[in-house]
């Protein structure tokens, strides 16, 4: 009885998945724009103290700021792990860092490029992935290509005239601040949401579902 | 202090604040970066409006500037000029976009968006609808982390404490928000949301002939920088 009901379940999530990879509900609209303001909301809550912190942290060894960056990953990944279709983490990403810019910060507008950046590296990933994983190796693998894009962004208007070797060791603080403060925890903190109940009308939410009831 | 930027459409604050990014990848000399950041502050004090946002995010801007400068020079050729090039050329990329961004009303441009842009207009309207939310967020925040702390479950004075208590109180806001969302989806969808094939908006604000003209003076400008930097 168990058995049937969980493969009859899995059959269904499979054909709905099919047909409505890019067609989007409402659900998925207004989460992803709620995420993105609840998250631009900690973004500048951030940069606050960002702005702050690096300025201090950076005068002996500037690439140490790779290391304070990672956690701005945060919308694209946990967009994308919430509504699970192309787009979403592009979506997440740019709605949080608008609401960053224009509650104030260091960067203004600017800010919204930058969020375009960082989400098309999850957004490449995940389309790699053929939209098809979103477990923590997928959240993480996202974080870093997020990451690096965020990099040369950074290199190509900020730290142009850095030696090769400062931009490398950047990149690669980034990449592991990334892939911890915005993959990991990305990934732990949907699983929590999931756990909770609020995530039951998305794919997240009902596997957890089925995986309990199973 | 005309204050011509207080009636302009939030359209063009966003043209200008991109612009201004394309201008700054080509402020690579000293005199390129001189000229373009005295042209952005000088046109500032002409176009915005007398009271704009807090003053302190100039110091932000500044602050930017000179920790790029700074680590140009530690970890760059030691070369002085490269260093205040590279302050200079943020300055120039950062500036514009944080002085006009308090200038944007969300809603007027979510209206620009869709109508003018016509960007699919489910999803404006679900963002403008996300947005009203912000203050009612704000309010979460406070409200669960009062009531953690008369529980008696608030932070200690160490910073693992003040973390941890940081990193449940955000997860209880995001718990909440998410449950705002999938309610605000069903109340949309059960006013006929989805389906929609007419809408109804406010009335669109206008681009004024004004408007076209701040937008040529921008494109100028981001062209001067590489007219500078190929006249070399």
């Amino acid at each position: 009885m168990v058995d049937m009901h969980t493969s009859t379940s899995t059959r269904t999530h499979e054909t709905t998945r099919r047909t409505s990879l890019f067609r989007w509900r409402t659900v998925d609209l207004v989460s992803v724009a709620m995420l993105g303001v609840a998250i631009g909301l900690v973004f500048w809550g951030w940069s606050q103290l960002y702005h702050v912190i690096s300025a201090v942290a950076t005068v002996a060894f500037p690439p140490i700021a790779g290391l304070l960056t990672g956690p701005w990953l945060l919308g694209g990944v946990v967009g994308a792990l919430v509504v699970r279709k192309p787009g979403a983490a592009m979506a997440t990403e740019v709605v949080a860092a608008s609401v960053e810019a224009l509650l104030g910060n260091g960067w203004g507008l600017s800010n919204l490029v930058v969020g375009a950046i960082q989400g098309a590296g999850v957004e490449i990933v995940l389309a790699v992935l053929l939209f098809h994983r979103f477990g923590v190796l997928a959240a993480m693998a996202a974080a870093a290509a997020s990451a690096v894009l965020g990099g040369l962004y950074s290199w190509a208007f900020y730290y142009t005239d850095w030696a090769a070797a400062a931009v490398v060791a950047y990149l690669a603080l980034f990449v592991v601040s990334g892939v911890l403060t915005s993959g990991l925890l990305g990934w732990l903190l949907v699983r929590g949401l999931a756990r909770t109940g609020v995530l039951d009308a998305f794919e997240v939410g009902r596997e957890l579902a089925d995986r309990q009831a199973a | 202090m005309t204050g011509l930027l207080a009636r302009s459409n939030p359209l063009l604050l966003l043209a200008w604040a991109a612009l201004a990014m394309v201008a700054a990848v080509a402020v690579r000399d000293l005199l390129t970066g001189v000229v373009m950041l005295a042209l952005v502050v000088g046109i500032g004090l002409v176009v915005l409006p007398g009271r704009s946002g807090p003053r302190l995010r100039y110091l932000v801007v500044l602050l930017a500037a000179l920790s790029t400068g700074w680590s140009t020079w530690l970890v760059g050729d030691r070369d002085l000029v490269v260093a205040v090039t590279a302050g200079l050329r943020v300055s120039v990329l950062a500036l514009p976009g944080v002085a006009l961004a308090p200038l944007v009303d969300p809603s007027e441009l979510a209206d620009q968006l869709a109508q003018r842009l016509k960007l699919p207009a489910r999803g404006v309207i679900a963002v403008t609808a996300a947005l009203q939310r912000i203050d009612l967020m704000a309010e979460t925040w406070r409200q669960v982390s009062r009531t953690r702390r008369a529980r008696g479950g608030g932070p200690g004075r160490g910073p693992v404490s003040q973390l941890r208590h940081l990193g449940s109180v955000s997860f209880a806001v995001l718990v909440a928000t998410m449950r705002q969302a999938t309610a605000m989806a069903t109340a949309m969808d059960a006013r006929g949301f989805d389906g929609a094939d007419r809408r109804s908006w406010a009335e669109l604000g206008p681009w004024r002939r004004s408007d076209t003209a701040l937008l040529v003076l921008g494109v100028v400008l981001t062209i001067l920088p590489y007219v500078l930097w190929w006249s070399r």
